[in-house]
């Protein structure tokens, strides 16, 4: 589950703490470990607290991918789906609602030295003042073969030679490199 | 606390230097400037032409004077017309979207240049390279052999430079010598014969040396049981190395690397970085003949928890077997065998 309070970027007080009277978007992914297969199905549920139905001019909720770090960012939407004002007011934004997608075969979930590729549900709330708050629940994306995400090597150091068969050492090692910086990244 | 910026720090992440806004405004500023500036232009031009009469006093007389000048101005203004009105449209369409609706909408736009035959992306494996190219060939030992990539030291670069400047440089000895003949010496450009014949020897013997590797190391056969791959995957390679060599050191290995692109100002800058190597053969003092190539097969074994290859707009993992040598008396040689590794399932 994942609560993110919203990313007021600019108005937000310097200590970070965010008022109360301000909306706020609760986003909760189906899978508590938020690992998921790929072509797996995915299902989250998200509600919308502190704000008139009547104070929001519309709701964008994304299924994407996007990659960070050196690089200029690349970013693809799986899944997207608009709610205009007048579907808000219908379904009513206090009550719990879910999207579900079936995933696709890739990318996969990568933290890499240049490159980390990172999945992530997103809801965007349009507000009538113009604002947008946007709330993001991140997850991996993994295969039954990789039941972690894959990770790169963190140095330059090259692998010790020893033939093309010593690979299952090295796959081990980096199954353990792997572990060390997911419990990092979970923190 | 206001926040200078300062264009020169390196970019990390998401960091932004300021507010994004002011670069928007900045943005439309300088569109419209550049697209009113044009239309003005273009107007004096047009008027010039057909009612010359009636161009202002302000504005000078030699300055649309000449055909060539009017087609100068003429043609500098409907480029900066055309620049600020198409920059101005990209800015409007692109307010009150989200990053999430343009990457929709881009998908939908992709998908319908798709629909013509013969275009497309791998069918479930979005942003993962189809690499057809890289099985047409068949093998002779094995079922396909792999194209290798032109590298960044081609021949083609220095023998243009070499081809280029030693006939400027002929060009330039031509007229020094005319100059001499008729008794007009121009002995600035005598000067200038001396060190541009240096560039010239220089070009010229880099450009013999990328001819003496290309044909003196002679060619590199690899060639692979499967394609594409698959993380733990195992995989036969035979690899080849043909030529007269004396090599000190000869190599193979399997590489991932990461590539990024990304924009420092008005230059767009390339980093790479080598996520996993895996050692294939490595073999020192090594004698290669004509009549008898060096000759290795192979096993490949991939590790389970490895990325695929990835290719997005601006980030791209590559998968790529690589074969170093170290040789004397040709420089060392690196070729590259690029390779499409799949998520497995």
């Amino acid at each position: 589950m994942a609560i993110i309070l919203p990313k007021l970027s600019r108005r937000r007080s310097s200590t970070g703490v965010t008022s109360e009277s301000q909306p706020a978007i609760r986003l909760t992914l189906c899978d508590p470990n938020s690992m998921y297969l790929a072509g797996g199905e995915l299902t989250a549920k998200w509600r919308i607290s502190r704000v008139q139905v009547d104070e929001l001019q519309g709701l964008e909720i994304s299924v994407l991918w996007h990659t960070e770090g050196k690089g200029d960012e690349d970013l693809h939407v799986h899944h997207f789906q608009r709610i205009g004002d007048a579907k808000l007011r219908e379904i009513g934004v206090e009550n719990e609602q879910s999207i579900q997608c079936v995933l696709p075969a890739a990318p996969l979930s990568y933290h890499g030295q240049l490159i980390r590729l990172s999945w992530c549900v997103r809801v965007r709330l349009y507000l009538e003042d113009g604002r947008d708050i946007v709330s993001e629940s991140p997850f991996y994306l993994v295969t039954q073969l990789q039941q972690t995400p894959c990770v790169a090597n963190s140095g330059e150091e090259e692998e010790p030679l020893k033939g093309a068969s010593d690979a299952s050492s090295v796959a081990a090692s980096r199954s353990a490199q792997t572990r060390s910086v997911l419990a990092s990244l979970r923190r | 606390m206001l926040r200078l910026p300062m264009p020169w720090s390196k970019k990390r992440g998401q960091r932004r230097l300021g507010n994004p806004s002011v670069g928007i405004a900045g943005e439309v500023a300088f569109s419209g400037a550049a697209f009113l500036s044009g239309v003005f232009g273009l107007s004096l031009v047009l008027i010039s032409q057909f009612a010359p009469q009636q161009v202002p006093e302000q504005v000078s007389s030699e300055a649309l004077s000449t055909r060539l000048s009017s087609w100068v101005i003429g043609v500098v203004s409907l480029a900066a017309v055309m620049i600020g009105a198409m920059r101005l449209v990209f800015r409007v369409m692109h307010l009150n979207a989200s990053d999430e609706m343009r990457s929709v909408i881009a998908t939908k736009a992709a998908a319908l240049e798709r629909l013509a035959p013969g275009q497309g992306g791998e069918v479930g494996l979005p942003n993962v390279p189809r690499g057809k190219s890289i099985t047409d060939s068949p093998g002779e030992y094995l079922r396909y052999r792999l194209p290798v990539v032109i590298g960044e030291d081609g021949i083609f670069g220095p023998a243009l430079l070499a081809l280029f400047w030693n006939t400027a440089w002929i060009i330039l000895l031509a007229v020094v010598v005319s100059g001499f003949w008729i008794g007009r010496p121009r002995w600035i450009l005598a000067g200038l014969l001396v060190p541009f014949a240096l560039i010239g020897r220089w070009s010229f013997l880099y450009f013999l040396s990328q001819v003496r590797q290309r044909i003196g190391v002679g060619p590199t056969v690899v060639e692979i049981s499967e394609h594409p791959l698959k993380p733990g995957g195992r995989y036969d390679l035979f690899i080849s190395q043909g030529g007269r060599l004396k090599l000190k050191r000869l190599s193979v290995e399997l590489v991932c690397e990461e590539e990024t692109f990304y924009r420092q100002g008005t230059d767009v800058r390339v980093e790479r970085h080598q996520a996993f190597v895996l050692g294939l053969a490595r073999q020192r003092d090594l004698e290669v003949d004509p009549q008898v190539p060096w000759e290795q097969q192979l096993v490949m074994e991939i590790p389970a928890n490895v990325m695929h290859s990835f290719a997005g707009t601006h980030n791209a993992i590559r998968w790529k077997i690589v074969v170093k040598g170290e040789s004397r008396p040709w420089p060392s040689f690196c070729r590259n065998y690029p390779v499409v590794v799949h998520p497995p399932g």
